[in-house]
């Protein structure tokens, strides 16, 4: 079998106050260790926020910058061009931000940046949902999920984020889980490789806010991916669409039967459901140029 | 005075934060045995050396097969392999060819010759083996490893018993049989070609031995009451593989009738066929539920031989040319213990068979009456306690003497066995109570993601046309690029292989690496469980640290 | 020492302009808003010359992550300049206090604009006013030599408290009036601002991290934080605009008593209504009246005690407001009524809404307002006047 085989360095630390099984720490982990010591993150109000640590504690050995919602990419470019002022550009700014600080209030300032090509690594990760203030939708939240202001299940679709960050012809984009960690390790090491605004969204299964086992974070990664919901893939310079797991091995069923916020999604929207992703596989294919 | 740091800017570590306090459970590192483990007859430590197999560590492997089995290279051709019906892959794709690994390993050790490493153990007691078959050599090996005095006991010509004089060439080529028994041999057996097959035999033996290991197997065929074993045309199914063996011959016709559907069945009927003749097979069990191996019964079909199964025979009928036998089907239903069975004849359903002779292949029988007041009157088996110790202080019993687990490796075993007792027995100790059983690691705790679909690799068979020209070992050894590639797809059960996911799967840094191995930092683990849910190996249980509160 | 200055014919935005060129911060994150678009185009135009090199002009989609960016870049340990008006003000509020509580040393530069609804872009200082509860230090300018002599003052009182500032002057008064103003030398300004200089910063080698979230104590310290520094404020003013003095012949106060000596009556107003009063002064002096000026240049924070001393003995104050706090009145004249509470003998305060919205205020206006309020009995409230 195909073993992870790393070292930790000391840039994370333990003692932070992810819940049990937290996955987004776990990634946070993969991604700190590649991006090593010479870095300053930005990070906005989210899951990772707390993360990192209550004053004076910090769970991080690189200095983290705590923003406000809107602003992460507007904060990591001020960062980014002080450090560039100073003679320092190879040192990385990161932003780890949630998904409600990127698809929605955050949005704005990540399109600017990203039109800008400023040279930020953009980490999204992404629950589906505003986690940190009790589990509310975001555009992120997928249709029928049920969430804190969505209670009968969402009715719209999730935002495809990838895309329009693709319009912006950033660099790179693409899509990690925490279940496929060497693919997610060889994205950003590619990333770090680029000059210009690289964006990395990671699913993240929130345990608490999807209804899912403290230790299922990983199973419900991989099944997410491996039923096309949630496709891995590389958009470079807006254009070079690259799909990662071309194999598709399972339906949409049990991925939504093993969360609780689908549990009231009746069959009719399960097989919309199907339909919806099964299309969007295709186009997703088409664009690749790549068979199944 | 130091001036207060700022409150904007952080100045100490979440370190600080013992979020240990926060589980109930925590996560404990365990060898658990695997399900071929414990379905192995030797309790072979096969997760382990099949480790070693994928490390391309080949005489480690052999050390671990060697630790509880002196005939890798026999076991991987013969034995019936329960591992491989226990193994967890099974569950995902298919079971691992255990036995084709371990033949691989065995197959090397013999080619280069590889030797056990000398003890330094001397012991002065004295042990005497009766019987060179796979009990009797496997508890003179392992007795000799624990430095005991060991004289072996043979009445036949050659070492080996059924080994020899019952499995067939094309199943087990005399070559291998030679070189794992000179191994034993080679640790400072003493071997005397002599019976132990009277009272006064046996009496002497414990005055000059210290213990006694009986291993006589079961050597006397179980007869079928309605035919007459005076008859030429009836050969005992004993005598007709040793002939042939001998390379000797038996006068027998053109065609043959072996009546059995076991192990000793399929060798008659196999070996018949190579000798030219044409051979139907008559069994009481139905299709599908004989007791042979069904790999056996696959290439005895292969080879031409024709299958009558749930039908007994009632009567034979001498004619001019050759014989006829009136046969019935009957309704076969297995009893609660090995060996026991009922059978309903169906009305209606008589048929006829011709042949030129009939060999019996019925089953053995243990006789230890050979050895007269010594024992007294018990049973089809000479009985034994739990440290396979007769009734008779010193005198220790097994293989087909002692079971009813008619099986090379289940003998193999019980030496074992065996001669771990008289080593207890003969350091004044009691017999040690059964150590608490711990329950093979089940699919559930197995992370099958880790392991892509890939298909068994089976060994290659010879052609059948090709098989019945001569004696030559049908089944093919695996290359080596075979034996790694299947030994990629064990699950490794209950062994972990330091493939770190626990490490780099915690999402609070709170397992570290050790030199080999790994510690949880009990400050920092919250209980969540990934490791061992991402564990391939199933080797880490969450163990509860507090009681459980019942009102 | 003497210094080789220059002497253009510039607006008030194109003064800022100038000041910035000269100060070289490291980066300056800008968004265009009528009326200060003109410092954000000088400034792209003097570094599409060369003329600005070493800073880092970032021009993002919003006055709110201008300021975000501002506060980061300034956190990273290095100069910053922003500039806005009114709406982007307003946008850029909740990052305002952001600012002020991390302690940034981020210099903003303020055109002062009627903020909507509904739409305007005419002289009205509420923009700047009505975030005067944020932590910034405020000043106001008459003139576009005030304007750019202030933004540099203003960084080495920044840089030495380590509290933002921003500065206001009133739109196209004095952002797009022009004057002759004096540009000094390079070298002067070098001389007058030391390096940029903090004691916490964005380090990947000390590994600080900022604005983690904390407890009520300490966020109540952060508070007191704060509050000390900005009591440092007012010393710190007065000496950079003594200094400033010294190195260009211009020096500066948090208030200037214009012709006060004797007088009965002062008229109290900020910003580009300060040269018109002084104006009305003058004609009103030339007639006998002892009428003076108090000019507020320094309002957050607010200077009680320097005018409580300015105002003893003066037995009426008329302030000009041009801005209205609705429920409030006029800001200044409220402000300056808790002031000089206690204050005794106190003198008597009228508080007139004289420029709100833009509407043009005249010299005659004032004299007209002098004459009518100067004997008057004061009422609570601000008036409105035309």
């Amino acid at each position: 079998m195909e073993c992870i085989d790393y070292q930790d360095v000391d840039i994370f630390h333990s003692g932070h106050v992810a819940c049990a099984g937290c996955v987004e720490a776990l990634s946070l982990r993969v991604i700190l260790n590649i991006v090593g010591q010479d870095a300053v993150a930005v990070v906005p109000p989210s899951c990772t926020a707390v993360i990192c640590g209550i004053y004076p504690n910090s769970a991080l050995s690189i200095p983290a910058f705590h923003t406000s919602l809107e602003s992460a990419a507007a904060t990591a470019s001020g960062v980014k061009r002080a450090l560039l002022a100073k003679g320092k550009p190879d040192t990385t700014v990161l932003c780890l931000a949630g998904d409600g600080g990127t698809y929605d209030i955050g949005l704005q300032s990540l399109s600017s940046a990203a039109e800008r090509n400023e040279d930020i690594l953009y980490i999204c990760f992404d629950n589906e949902g505003y986690m940190n203030t009790g589990g509310q939708k975001s555009s992120s939240t997928p249709e029928g999920a049920a969430t804190g202001s969505t209670p009968l299940g969402k009715t719209t679709r999730k935002k495809n984020l990838v895309d329009i960050m693709a319009a912006h012809r950033v660099p790179y984009i693409t899509t990690t889980s925490p279940g496929h960690i060497l693919d997610m390790k060889a994205k950003v090491k590619k990333a770090l490789q680029i000059k210009g605004t690289k964006i990395i969204i990671v699913l993240i299964p929130c345990l608490a806010g999807w209804g899912v086992a403290d230790d299922a974070g990983i199973k419900a990664a991989r099944m997410a991916v491996d039923s096309g919901i949630f496709p891995l893939y590389e958009v470079e310079d807006g254009e070079r669409y690259t799909v990662n797991q071309l194999a598709r091995t399972q339906s949409v069923k049990p991925y939504l039967a093993l969360q609780k916020r689908y549990r009231h999604i009746s069959e009719e929207q399960v097989e919309q459901l199907q339909i919806h992703t099964d299309k969007a596989w295709q186009q997703l294919l088409l664009r690749a140029d790549q068979q199944q | 005075m130091e001036p207060q740091a700022s409150p904007l800017w952080t100045t100490r570590t979440t370190l600080d934060r013992k979020t240990g306090t926060w589980r109930d459970a925590i996560p404990d590192y365990r060898t658990l045995p695997s399900p071929c483990l414990g379905a192995c007859p030797v309790n072979g430590h096969i997760a382990d050396w099949i480790g070693h197999i994928r490390k391309q560590e080949y005489h480690a492997a052999w050390l671990v097969l060697m630790d509880n089995n002196p005939f890798p290279a026999i076991a991987g051709r013969i034995c019936h392999h329960p591992c491989e019906t226990a193994c967890n892959r099974q569950y995902l794709d298919e079971s691992i060819s255990i036995c084709a690994l371990e033949r691989f390993v065995g197959d090397m050790a013999l080619a280069k010759d590889w030797s056990l490493p000398s003890s330094d153990l001397v012991k002065k007691e004295k042990v005497a083996v009766v019987g060179a078959g796979p009990a009797g050599l496997s508890a003179a090996y392992q007795l000799r490893r624990r430095g005991l005095q060991v004289t072996l006991f043979e009445s036949q010509n050659q070492l080996g018993g059924l080994m020899r004089y019952g499995i067939p060439a094309y199943r087990l080529e005399k070559r291998v049989l030679d070189g794992e028994i000179q191994r034993i041999l080679d640790l400072g057996v003493i071997v005397e070609h002599r019976p132990i097959t009277t009272q006064q035999q046996l009496e002497q033996l414990q005055n000059s031995f210290d213990a006694i290991y009986l291993a006589t197997g079961a050597a006397r065929s179980k007869t079928l009451p309605v035919l007459d074993y005076a008859k030429p045309w009836v050969i005992d199914s004993v005598e007709f593989l040793a002939t042939t063996n001998a390379n000797k011959s038996h006068p027998t016709g053109q065609h043959l009738i072996v009546i059995g559907g076991g192990s000793a069945a399929m060798d008659v009927a196999r070996t018949a066929r190579r000798l030219g003749k044409s051979v139907t097979v008559l069994t009481l069990e139905p299709a599908g539920h004989l007791p042979a191996q069904h790999t056996e019964v696959e290439e005895a079909l292969e080879e031409g031989i024709r299958f009558v199964s749930g039908a007994m025979l009632q009567q034979v009928n001498e004619q001019t040319d050759g014989l006829e036998l009136t046969c019935i089907e009957v309704e076969f239903t297995a009893g609660y213990r090995k060996g026991e069975f009922t059978i309903k004849p169906k009305s209606g359903t008589a048929f006829t068979l011709k042949a030129n002779a009939i060999v019996p292949s019925i089953g053995q029988d243990a006789n230890y009456a050979i050895w007269g007041e010594s024992f007294k009157a018990q049973g089809p088996i000479l009985k034994t306690g739990s440290d396979w110790q007769t009734e008779k202080k010193g005198i220790f019993a097994g293989g087909d003497l002692a079971s009813m687990e008619r099986f090379v490796t289940h003998a193999v075993g019980m030496g074992k066995q065996a001669a771990a007792a008289i080593a207890h027995y003969l350091e004044g100790q009691s017999p040690t109570s059964d150590e608490k059983t711990v329950a093979a690691v089940s699919i559930d705790t197995i992370n099958t993601y880790y392991y892509p679909q890939q298909d068994r690799i089976d060994q290659q068979k010879l052609p059948s046309r090709q098989r019945l020209q001569n004696f030559d070992e049908v089944q093919q050894p695996l290359q080596e690029v075979q034996a790694e590639a299947e030994a990629i797809r064990c699950f490794s059960c209950g062994t972990c292989i330091y493939c770190d996911n626990c490490y780099a799967y915690c999402p609070d840094m709170a397992i570290t690496k050790l030199e080999k191995g790994y510690a949880i930092k009990s400050d920092y683990c919250k209980g969540c469980g990934l490791c061992v849910a991402e564990c391939p190996t199933g080797s880490i249980v969450m163990q509860k640290e507090y009681e459980e509160i019942t009102q | 020492m003497s210094y080789t200055a220059k002497r253009l014919l510039l607006t008030g935005n194109h003064a800022v302009a100038w000041a910035v060129k000269r100060v070289r911060p490291h980066v300056a994150p800008l968004y265009p808003i009528t009326p200060q678009t003109p410092i954000l185009e000088k400034l792209t135009d003097f570094q599409s010359k060369g003329e600005l090199e070493g800073t880092e002009l970032l021009t993002p989609e919003s006055e709110h992550s201008a300021m975000a960016a501002c506060i980061s870049a300034s956190l990273t340990g290095v100069r910053v300049f922003t500039a806005t008006s009114s709406q982007g003000l307003l946008l850029m509020h909740e990052l305002l206090h952001y600012a002020a509580g991390a302690r940034a040393r981020i210099v903003l530069f303020n055109v002062n604009r009627t903020p909507a609804s509904p739409w305007g872009f005419w002289p009205d200082q509420l923009d700047s006013l009505s975030q005067r509860d944020t932590g910034w230090v405020q000043l106001y300018s008459e003139s576009p030599q005030e304007s750019l002599d202030t933004t540099i003052q203003a960084y080495r009182i920044a840089e030495l408290i380590g509290v933002p500032i921003m500065i206001s002057h009133d739109a196209f008064y004095v952002s797009h009036a022009m004057e002759p103003v004096e540009v000094p030398s390079q070298q002067q300004v070098d001389e007058f601002l030391p390096p940029f200089a903090c004691d916490h910063f964005l380090d990947p080698k000390r590994g600080q991290s900022f604005g983690a979230p904390l407890d009520q104590q300490n966020w109540n310290r952060s508070r007191r934080e704060m509050a000390a520094a900005m009591a440092r404020v007012f010393a710190a003013v007065t000496d950079a605009g003594k200094k400033w003095g010294e190195t260009s012949g211009r020096d500066y106060a948090p208030l200037e008593c214009y012709r006060m000596d004797g007088a009965t009556t002062v008229i109290v107003t900020m910003g580009s209504m300060c040269g018109t009063a002084r104006e009305a002064v003058d004609a009103l002096q030339d007639k006998g009246n002892r009428v003076g000026l108090l000019k507020v240049r320094l309002f957050r924070p607010f200077p009680v005690a320097a005018l409580k001393e300015a105002l003893a003995g003066v037995s009426c104050a008329i302030v000009l407001d041009r801005n209205f706090s609705c429920g409030l009145g006029g800001i200044l004249h409220q402000e300056l009524k808790a002031a000089l509470y206690g204050l005794k003998p106190a003198p008597k305060i009228h508080g007139l809404l004289s420029g709100v919205g833009g509407v043009n205020v005249s010299v005659n206006k004032i004299k007209q307002w002098v004459s009518e309020y100067a004997g008057a009995v004061p009422v609570n409230e601000s008036l409105w006047v035309e």
